[in-house]
């Protein structure tokens, strides 16, 4: 046997024997969620494989159908398409899947499993959709149930997925959502009265294709000041050459009131300009609100430190703890750099709905990582 | 050669008699057309005395127009500024109102037998009145001043005691400083907050905070200074401990006041024209509604325009 396979083995073997300690250990505190109204969501994603935990709700406000009880995701790394990264994949659905089924008590029927769209873009740009179908096929062996429905979602069905997981439904004909993500931003609307036909908006630009855009042309001056100078060329080539054009091409501006933002920004934005409204999903903005933070983040990052904006938390407002932890979060899976660059991409975007006589109202999402999913859950459990 | 001087001299002096008499002529003539101009005028004026009255109206209308302008100029600034002395203001508002309304129905009967002068006479006591709101105004005014100055006193002996130990509020402090508006274009006024019981289909009002599934609020906002034509009102309803009320988190957010950040429970975005009474109304769905005393404050362009207390046993 070459000494490569022996590593990987033994990598897979310990990577196995940590997460099922660690799960254990968890297991003391876990509760159980037997109740009909509880539901799994498993998703299988480009970074790794997610479980959501979802309680579907009574709608009798105006916020999102469902709770989020739990939220877990083991890296993966299944785009590489690697034999490692393919057991790790398929070990770590396993995994989840038992969690969801034994240790939090949730019926079979009310577990749903999914391939995300970016997973299957990949996939199929690589002509390695045959990694997806044999995945599906040694996790439906595994697990002992054959007749088991793995979806591989479009990029299409997710946004419509993930607009009908994000918006409530009092809103869900006048909102434009927009998913920024790392490597490119999707989104849409319904421009209809129902929830068949959904307008894709896709844009080739994300937080991190911005910032990595940016990083190459800096030159030898590493400075925030330059890197502010050339994110704002990029920000332009972007905004002339595909965002004008994308909006445009959407039709949006007249049928939709309100323009919510996802993805990762928005959660990272949201929790940083508004920390009094900690326990909020979703917060409203305005342009001018978000152009003020990115020129004040540019000039002063400490401002947005988890010390300084629990220093500055209004009375009455929001748990200071949760607050702290949630800033110290963003900070840890944003820098100054990335925030500027996300920032200044959905400036460009907020800015193709910011009229002089037509304003609308704008939205950062804070759950939308699990949008999709719970919407999928929701879908399903409702057949 | 003599006689021919003294022909000389006798065409001068007849040329003279000629100018004179002419001169004289003239004069006389004028002195005749003016005195006849004089009677022609007279004549048709007492022939039509309609006319004249209603010249005299247009006139007592015209004067009675500049006074209404000047005072509705003055009234706006007066509302807005107005606090302590609302109630003798409100009085003197009232005759104000009264003595506009008796002279519009004098002037608006175009008999000839009206008593115009009764008219004038209300007109210059209208005046009157206008000039005393002008001083009301400045009184106001003046207490605004001293209040302003006062303030400004206690803020600086703080400063010197150090008495605002947390820099927090040093901060807002200093915020608050550099923020510009000082007054509101707008006035809120008839604000209600009413506790809500769901007793079948049927809505009934309570005050047993038990019984509550909603709080309905409503409030009524008048600008008479600026010519907004879209405005926005945010409304802070405070629960008994503290904490601002809220329906979802798509209804809340925060906005900017002199004293920092505040969270709002729902905000208005409306069309406007100057001079109308808008009623603004709203709904607060909230879990729990607990005894205690229930704060509706509101807000335009952040400074605090009305505020009421409703308290639920």
């Amino acid at each position: 046997m070459p000494g490569c396979i022996k590593k990987r083995i033994l990598l897979t073997t310990f990577l196995l024997i940590f997460t099922g300690l660690l799960l254990t250990a968890q297991n003391n505190a876990i509760q159980k969620y037997g109740k009909a109204n509880v539901f799994a969501g498993l998703e299988v994603g480009s970074k790794g494989v997610k479980l959501s935990l979802i309680e579907l709700l009574n709608k009798e406000t105006d916020d999102a159908d469902f709770k989020i009880l739990k939220d877990t995701t083991i890296n993966t790394d299944f785009i590489s398409f690697t034999q490692p990264t393919y057991q790790a994949t398929l070990n770590a659905m396993n995994i989840l899947y038992d969690v969801a089924a034994k240790q939090y008590d949730i019926p079979a029927v009310n577990i749903f499993t999914a391939i995300s769209s970016g997973v299957h873009i990949q996939a199929e740009k690589e002509e390695k959709l045959g990694w997806i179908d044999q995945l599906i096929n040694s996790f439906k062996y595994i697990i002992n149930e054959p007749d088991r429905k793995v979806t591989v979602i479009d990029i299409k069905e997710e946004a419509r997925l993930s607009h009908l997981g994000i918006i409530p439904e009092a809103r869900r004909y006048k909102t434009f959502l927009i998913d920024i993500g790392s490597g490119n931003t999707k989104g849409g609307y319904f421009p209809y009265s129902d929830t068949k036909t959904f307008k894709l908006f896709e844009l080739t630009w994300g937080t991190k294709s911005v910032a990595n855009a940016t990083e190459k042309i800096m030159g030898n001056d590493k400075t925030t000041e330059n890197y502010t100078n050339q994110l704002s060329r990029v920000l332009d080539g972007a905004e002339d050459k595909e965002i004008v054009y994308a909006v445009n091409l959407s039709g949006a501006f007249p049928k939709s009131d309100n323009i919510a933002f996802s993805g990762g920004i928005a959660w990272a934005v949201a929790n940083l300009i508004a920390p009094e409204l900690n326990e909020n999903s979703v917060i409203p903005v305005s342009y001018e609100e978000v152009m003020e933070f990115s020129e004040k983040l540019a000039k002063n990052p400490g401002l947005y430190s988890d010390q300084q904006i629990v220093k500055n938390l209004a009375p009455n407002t929001a748990d200071p703890v949760k607050t702290a932890k949630d800033v110290k979060q963003v900070n840890k899976v944003f820098d100054q750099r990335s925030l500027l660059s996300g920032t200044g991409l959905m400036l460009k975007i907020m800015r193709q709905f910011d009229g002089v006589f037509e304003r609308k109202q704008f939205f950062l999402v804070k759950n939308g990582s699990v949008g999709w999913i719970s919407a999928f859950v929701n879908l399903n459990a409702g057949k | 050669m003599r006689d021919t001087k003294s022909l000389l001299l006798l065409l001068v002096s007849l040329l003279l008699v000629v100018v004179s008499f002419i001169l004289i002529w003239t004069w006389g003539y004028s002195y005749y057309k003016n005195n006849s101009n004089t009677i022609s005028d007279i004549k048709p004026a007492a022939a039509d005395t309609a006319l004249m009255v209603n010249r005299l109206k247009d006139s007592l209308q015209k004067e009675f127009n500049a006074t209404l302008q000047e005072l509705d100029l003055q009234l706006s600034t007066t509302v807005s500024q107005t606090d302590s002395l609302k109630t003798e203001l409100d009085t003197k508002l009232a005759e104000f109102y009264r003595l506009r309304n008796e002279i519009a129905a004098i002037l608006k009967n175009r008999n000839t037998g009206n008593n115009f002068s009764e008219a004038r006479q209300k007109i210059s006591e209208l005046q009157t009145r206008v000039a005393d709101l002008k001083d009301k105004n400045q009184d106001v005014e003046k207490e605004n001043k001293k209040l302003d100055e006062v303030l400004t006193q206690l803020g600086n002996t703080e400063k010197a005691n150090g008495k605002n130990a947390k820099n927090g509020i040093a901060v807002k402090s200093s915020t608050a400083e550099k923020s510009s508006p000082v007054y509101s274009v707008f006035t809120a006024s008839d604000l209600r907050l009413a506790a809500i019981m769901n007793a079948g289909e049927k809505e009934t009002e309570t005050n047993v905070a038990e019984k509550t599934d909603q709080l309905e609020g409503s409030f009524t906002v008048v600008n008479f200074n600026s010519q907004f034509t879209n405005a926005e009102m945010m409304v802070v309803v405070l629960g008994p401990d503290g904490r601002v009320l809220k329906n979802s988190s798509w209804d809340s957010g925060t906005f900017n006041t002199p004293e920092g950040k505040k969270v709002y429970s729902s905000k208005f975005n409306f069309s406007y024209t100057m001079g109308e009474a808008k009623r603004l109304a709203f709904t607060l769905k909230t879990a729990a509604i607990a005894s205690g005393n229930y704060t509706m404050e509101v807000y335009h362009n952040g400074l605090l325009i009305g505020k009421m207390v409703k308290t639920l046993t």
